[in-house]
């Protein structure tokens, strides 16, 4: 059902049909759908892992990742740490908008595409359509909440819970916006780009992902993570899903507005 | 220093002097500041330890915090997890007029007090006030870049250099509100509240703690931190405050423009 209304809503909407789905689309009336598809001016399509941006410049426009996957990283003296990763339907520095410089770059893992929203336009979204406006904050917040978990997964776990956590995370990203499949998701994801994402060595990935392999958690292999059991994979990884605000504990069914609420659970009831 | 913001905040502003103070603040009007103060129905005092906000309950209001310190915390598998500090100025659940439920709670540290906010007040903002509803995003993309510094943290660093870390962050953001003591950080943390936050044992902080006295660089008692050694400190932490957005490489000295 959800799929089949994504693939339509990807037909109208190409380039941002993916943004919130899942989690509070379903607030967003189809003007503001509309709005939010025009308001990308450029498309690129990019080959190669590339910096799309540098920390501490100042940016005019933020990107919209249509195709790929994205990493925010901070670099260190030596190596390059992974604080978040994206996938198609994220407004990745959406943040840049309110903060004009980052903090952090972001980087393109394999190919990728992406959309530029000018920050003009995202100016007049905030002047004339302030529950789009709303709904982009939202977005940003969701990061903020993955961070968190991030912060929270990183106190406590060891590697290989650690990279359970993140394949558990990103798959259940990626069904939400209609990508992955049942056994897994393909991702150009490489073991030090894991490294970067879980502050462990290579070694010690290497040593992680063989242990997930043997205990029939998750199965990485170059280009692919499959998952044979989703329950065990989240259980491992501690993950609970509800950070995500997908449907469960934190689900926006009602959206925004308290009236809508009650509409909106007799139509999911009916 | 500690008059000084009081000075500063004035009487004008006894719920919002702190409000993004040291950052974009010089960025908003005297209208703006005074509209964002007449936001505010009234402040509630919270004792030590209390829940301001649980976990997936949905808000209607939100609150800035007035005067004392407050921690974000994550309840996982019997244990919690700190994953923020906040401190007076922070807009601390700003995010759940976005978000409607928040995915942590947020509790008092010690005796607090907030300022309240009602969401329909927020909406007006965002429909009248463009301007101002931007400087509130901006407000909840800092603890958005605070995190990240934070997930960094534990990436690279070890326990002793987490809570060093830690404290000059502290020591940056009081001194951004005109509240920093030039030689002590204090705070009403327990070791178990600085176990929490640095994501180790009791006993995994308690010898963190011992070192910082050891190598000299700080002494840390009954939450607060005395040093004479900034600069090594932050040096021995890796600390680069551009990301708290204050003076610095990341400041937004020109505004936002157009």
């Amino acid at each position: 059902m959800l799929e089949e209304n994504l693939h339509e809503e990807l037909r109208r909407f190409p380039i941002t049909g993916r943004f919130l789905a899942g989690r509070l689309r379903h607030d967003m009336s189809q003007e503001e759908r509309e709005i939010l598809e025009t308001s990308i001016s450029e498309i690129v399509e990019i080959k190669k892992p590339t910096r799309i941006l540098n920390h501490g410049e100042i940016y005019d426009h933020s990107t919209m990742l249509i195709d790929g996957f994205v990493i925010r990283s901070i670099d260190g003296p030596e190596n390059r740490y992974g604080v978040s990763f994206h996938v198609p339907g994220d407004f990745v520095d959406l943040h840049c908008f309110a903060l004009k410089r980052l903090d952090h770059n972001i980087d393109t893992i394999g190919p990728a595409k992406v959309g530029y929203v000018p920050h003009e336009h995202l100016r007049e979204i905030m002047e004339q359509h302030p529950h789009l406006a709303r709904l982009l904050w939202f977005s940003t917040l969701l990061d903020a909440a993955m961070h968190r978990e991030w912060i929270m997964k990183l106190e406590q776990l060891t590697t290989a819970r650690r990279l359970a956590h993140i394949f558990a995370e990103i798959w259940r990203r990626l069904r939400m916006v209609g990508l992955g499949d049942e056994m897994g998701f393909d991702t150009p994801l490489t073991q030090a780009e894991l490294a970067d994402l879980s502050g462990a060595t290579a070694i010690h990935v290497n040593r992680a992902l063989r242990e997930l392999k043997d205990s029939d958690v998750a199965e990485f292999s170059r280009g692919r993570v499959d998952i044979q059991d989703q329950k065990r994979l989240e259980a491992f990884g501690h993950f609970q899903a509800d950070y995500l605000y997908g449907e469960g504990l934190n689900y926006l069914g009602e959206g925004f507005s308290q009236k809508k609420s009650l509409l909106h659970h007799k139509i999911s009831e009916g | 220093m500690e008059k000084q913001s009081t000075k500063l905040a004035g009487n004008d502003f006894p719920f919002s002097g702190d409000f993004l103070a040291g950052r974009l603040r010089k960025h908003l009007s005297h209208d703006d500041l005074y509209y964002i103060e007449s936001l505010f129905d009234g402040t509630l005092t919270l004792p030590a330890r209390e829940t301001l906000v649980e976990r997936g309950k949905r808000m209607d209001i939100s609150a800035i915090l007035v005067s004392g310190f407050m921690f974000r915390t994550i309840q996982m598998g019997g244990n919690r997890y700190i994953v923020g500090i906040h401190l007076p100025g922070d807009f601390v659940d700003l995010h759940a007029f976005a978000l409607k439920r928040l995915d942590h709670s947020i509790v008092a540290v010690d005796d607090t007090r907030v300022a309240v906010v009602q969401h329909k007040k927020l909406k007006e903002v965002m429909d009248q006030r463009p301007h101002v509803a931007r400087a509130m995003w901006f407000a909840t993309l800092l603890d958005a870049s605070i995190h990240r510094k934070w997930i960094h943290m534990m990436e690279s660093l070890g326990a002793p250099r987490r809570i060093a870390h830690i404290y000059c962050e502290l020591q940056t953001r009081l001194s951004l509100i005109g509240r920093a003591n030039e030689r002590v950080v204090r705070t009403p943390f327990t070791q178990k509240d600085i176990a929490d936050m640095s994501g180790v044992s009791a006993i995994h902080a308690n010898r963190a703690v011992s070192k910082l006295r050891e190598l000299e660089l700080a002494e840390i008692r009954r939450g607060s931190l005395y040093t004479d050694h900034w600069s090594a400190l932050r040096k021995y932490a890796g600390f680069d405050a551009s990301y708290l957005y204050g003076d610095g490489p990341l400041h937004l000295n020109e505004g936002w423009g157009r």
